[in-house]
């Protein structure tokens, strides 16, 4: 009798520990942005840093931006991912861009993808006919712009048995949109390799 | 008591000679050379001015409105029944004009243009006597009906169709656009002279353009300069497009004009400078096109003449007429116009 009742205690203990974890839910911790992520070999957030700050260091330097009295205008272009996994090519973009803006050496006009919000907000200024004279953001005096960035980013990748290898090259090039001419140019390689 | 005297007075001589030693003395008169970080003092606020060198250096310039020469051609449509009877002829001639531009005539039937769909006629030059005999009309249009001619026991009926032009030139001035031209000249230093109009003449030529005539005549008073702009084109544009990355459109009235200007001295006839220059004023709508947006041509009318001016002062700057810079002689001419006009400033004539 008394083992049968020992018996039962011991169960009802282990269903409400187990009932408890079961409650508990997933862990989760803060880590650091910054710091190298090897999950896999697939493009990650190290690749999107390194790519970002290299180029950005390298942009900066060129004569086009280094060598100008006042701070350039630049504007986004497309850069294409020529590789075979999704790649979100803009927040490699956006990155850069933010580094520039932050530097201080550049100025940015918006993208084409962000030109509906730009003459979306114009036309309600300009033709809604509720805004003071004196105060619109008048239609005609956007500024173009002098350079724009545009880019690829290919990649080549060799797998057998044991070992994945993945070579990225992410091209960035400077163009005077006036002159058509390519004022500044330059590459990021990464080779990364999983092995089992 | 006598020492007590002698000792007051040897005090007061002391001291006199004290005071005398702590009084400031005044400078000794030193060389130019010898002053070293002293400013010399600012001249006299209101230097004398001389008449005669106000007069010399305070240029005046009349600016007469834009000049334009319009041509046009009229489409005329001749029918013509020519009757002998004997010895007498007699014509009746049913002429129906159509007014059209010459740039349209010219691009129509007459060079094989792209109008030659709206206007599909040969055109002939009526005023040319060859065309328009009724034996030697090579360039007659070949019309529906053909010439017709009826001959009866005693006369003679014949009936001749012809289409063609007749050129059609106006001259004229703008009244709306000199005006923001005169402006800058005022900021710039010179004396405005109000220029008398231009009448044109029965059967006006070319000659409406002979500047040196109207100096001569006297139309511009003593000014020492002409400043006169003729009409090159004035055209309005209506564009639509997209705008990338949107799906918006943009709609572009604009409204353009180009002048031809020279200046020119009116003691010498010389020109003293000579250019091209051109204002647009524009109007965008974003959507325009869909809302059916109508844009204001008087808004368009002064934008472009105020850009016409900013192009003169450009293109007078850069020939040397005019200069905005502070202490050039355009400014100092100006101040001395001013104080010149100005009641409340002190002048003294020599």
């Amino acid at each position: 009798m008394i083992m049968k009742l020992k018996t039962i205690h011991l169960s009802t203990l282990l269903m409400s520990v187990a009932m408890l974890a079961a409650c508990s839910g997933p862990q989760v911790r803060y880590g650091d942005a910054k710091s190298v992520e090897t999950v896999n070999a697939n493009y990650g957030s190290t690749d999107l840093q390194m790519i970002a700050e290299a180029m950005t260091r390298s942009l900066l330097q060129s004569k086009a931006i280094s060598g100008s009295k006042d701070a350039p205008i630049v504007t986004l272009a497309d850069v294409k991912n020529k590789t075979s996994e999704y790649i979100d090519t803009r927040v490699i973009t956006d990155k850069i861009r933010t580094q520039l803006t932050k530097s201080g050496q550049v100025r940015f006009a918006v993208s084409v993808t962000e030109m509906q919000n730009q003459t979306d907000e114009l036309k309600r200024q300009n033709q809604s006919g509720l805004y003071k004279g004196s105060t619109i953001a008048k239609t005609g005096n956007m500024q173009g712009a002098q350079f724009r960035i545009e880019g690829s980013i290919a990649s080549i990748i060799k797998t057998n048995k044991d070992v994945k290898d993945v070579y990225y090259v992410f091209n960035l090039n400077l163009i005077n949109n006036e002159s058509g001419l390519i004022e500044w140019a330059d590459e990021k390689e990464i080779r990364k390799t999983a092995t089992r | 008591m006598r020492l007590n005297n002698i000792a007051i007075l040897l005090c007061a001589g002391v001291s006199l000679g004290l005071l005398s030693g702590c009084a400031s003395k005044a400078p000794l008169a030193k060389s130019d050379s010898e002053i070293v970080g002293q400013v010399p003092a600012d001249p006299p606020k209101n230097p004398l001015i001389k008449a005669e060198t106000l007069r010399a250096e305070s240029k005046s310039i009349a600016v007469t409105d834009i000049y334009f020469k319009k041509e046009g051609k009229n489409l005329t449509y001749i029918e013509e029944t020519r009757t002998t009877t004997g010895n007498t002829i007699s014509s009746v001639i049913t002429p129906k004009v159509v007014e059209v531009d010459a740039d349209k005539a010219n691009a129509s039937a007459l060079t094989g243009g792209p109008n030659s769909s709206a206007f599909p006629v040969k055109f002939t030059n009526l005023a040319d006597p060859k065309s328009t005999e009724p034996t030697a009309a090579p360039n007659a249009t070949s019309l529906p009906e053909p010439a017709s001619s009826s001959n009866a026991s005693t006369s003679d009926s014949a009936t001749q169709k012809k289409s063609g032009y007749q050129s059609n030139v106006e001259y004229g001035e703008l009244r709306y656009l000199a005006n923001p031209i005169r402006g800058l000249l005022i900021k710039s230093g010179y004396k405005l002279v109000q220029a008398k109009p231009s009448v044109t003449t029965p059967n006006q030529g070319d000659e409406y353009f002979d500047i040196v005539k109207r100096i001569k005549a006297g139309d511009f008073g003593d000014a020492n300069y002409v400043l006169y702009g003729v009409l090159t084109e004035i055209s309005v544009t209506d564009n639509v497009d997209e705008i990338p990355g949107t799906r918006s459109t943009s709609q572009q009235v604009a409204l353009e004009v180009t002048v031809d200007f020279n200046v020119v001295d009116t003691q010498t006839s010389q020109i003293v400078a000579s250019f091209i220059a051109s204002g647009d004023g524009k109007e965008v709508r974003i959507d325009g096109k869909d809302t059916g947006f109508k844009p204001s041509m008087a808004k368009l009318m002064k934008l472009a003449s105020l850009d016409l001016a900013e192009d003169v002062r450009k293109n007078l700057a850069s020939q040397n007429f005019i200069t905005n810079n502070p202490g050039s002689d355009g400014e100092r001419r100006n101040m001395k116009r001013r104080l010149n006009d100005d009641p409340a400033t002190l002048k003294v004539y020599r």
